[in-house]
């Protein structure tokens, strides 16, 4: 079996990389493959908690790359879901633990093991970036929609296409009511300036919080809109290309699209 | 959307029209910025390929690069001592 290593990343912190790597793992797990993720933030990790796998933890990464154990012995696998397995960051090690060859050293043996790895990327292009996006295959870059995190995607997309690959991009956190407003950047407007292919659009979810707060997996909330966003990207990477792009829509405009449909209102 | 309507009426644009124009100009403003190696080496071989033909002053030799709003210009600035006549 050789699988594939996508990584996630952005550019800016905090913009949603933990939150898309535990829910697209959870969710091409559900699909039925087997799935690495691997939280790259050596000396700051959080994949661990957001998966609620934090007391489970005795090997790391930087365990895997030293040869100190095999990728089997350091996956932890998810108590919920079949398939899922994390591979979680060392907490002590200083940012230059891991070097991007030692990463793609141990990439064979993660394609071996699994169908699909994610690389859960820090913030910023630095070491920590460099060892994420080394031995990756695929990349995904995850931005919301404002000004800042826009132009750190463009940083790093032209950085991966330096790199030969051609990556995909998240909008996470939209507020459909703001951007019908005109206060928010919309999706179209976003690609247009980043000239990049979509993955998919991710609502702004309280959900994602009380996910984070439990350690339940969002994709498994029925009701989350942010959960199921994630289903069908994790669906779109998994080579269901054809499956349709979903915009998010305020309730305002689910309600008024209805009547129009009934004839009623408008 | 009511909102959106009024602004149009009043010839205001919306916020999200402002950051996507300003984006538009950071993009390419940050694309067009170069570090000072790239600088450097510019530097040495504009005053070698000039020199193959003038004869010029390389200590007075100014090169910059100049933006304004809407441009990057490159300035390149030599005095000529002498040219060089071809054989
Ligand atoms: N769609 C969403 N709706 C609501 N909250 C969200 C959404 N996506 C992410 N968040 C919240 O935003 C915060 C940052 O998310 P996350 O940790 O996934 O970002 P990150 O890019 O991994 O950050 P860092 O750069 O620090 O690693 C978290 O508190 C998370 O719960
Ligand atoms: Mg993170």
């Amino acid at each position: 079996m050789s699988g594939k290593i996508i990584v996630i990343t952005s550019g800016k912190g905090g913009v949603g990389k933990t939150t898309a790597t535990a829910s697209i793992g959870a969710a091409l797990a559900l699909e039925g493959k087997k799935v690495a993720v691997v939280d790259m933030d050596i000396g700051l990790r959080n994949l661990d908690v957001v998966m609620g796998l934090e007391n489970r933890i005795v090997f790391n990464i930087v365990d895997i790359v030293n040869g100190r154990c095999k990728v089997k012995q350091a996956a932890i696998k998810d108590r919920r879901i079949d398939n899922l397995f994390l591979i979680p960051a060392s907490q002590s090690d200083n940012k230059d633990a891991l070097t991007p060859e030692g990463v793609v050293g141990v990439s064979e043996e993660l394609k071996e093991e699994f169908d699909y790895t994610l690389m859960d990327c820090p913030a910023g292009i630095e070491q920590g970036f460099e060892n994420s996006i080394a031995a990756a295959d695929e990349a995904v870059v995850v931005c919301t929609p404002d000004v800042s995190a826009v132009r750190d995607a463009d940083r790093v997309i032209g950085l991966l296409y330096a790199r030969s690959i051609t990556p995909k991009l998240i909008v996470n956190r939209i507020v459909p009511l703001m951007v019908e407003r005109g206060d928010m950047l919309s999706h179209e407007d976003m690609v247009d300036v980043l000239s990049v292919e979509l993955a998919g659009l991710v609502p702004m979810d309280d959900n994602v919080v009380v996910s984070t707060n439990t350690g339940v997996p969002l994709v498994l909330q029925k009701e989350s809109k942010a959960g199921s966003a994630f289903r069908r990207i994790a669906r779109r990477l998994n080579g269901q290309n054809d499956l349709p792009i979903v915009v998010p829509q305020s309730q305002d405009r689910f309600w008024k699209k209805i009547g129009s449909r009934l004839g009623i209102g408008r | 959307m009511l909102g959106g309507f009024f602004r149009k009426v009043a010839g205001k644009s919306s916020s999200r029209d402002v950051a996507k124009k300003r984006l538009k100009f950071t993009l390419i403003y940050d694309k067009l910025e170069v570090n000072d190696d790239v600088l450097n080496n510019l530097h040495r071989d504009i005053v070698e390929v000039i020199s193959r033909y003038f004869e010029i002053d390389k200590d007075a030799f100014k090169m910059d690069i100049r933006r304004t709003e809407d441009r990057s210009a490159l300035i390149v600035n030599t005095p000529i001592l002498s040219s060089k006549r071809k054989t």
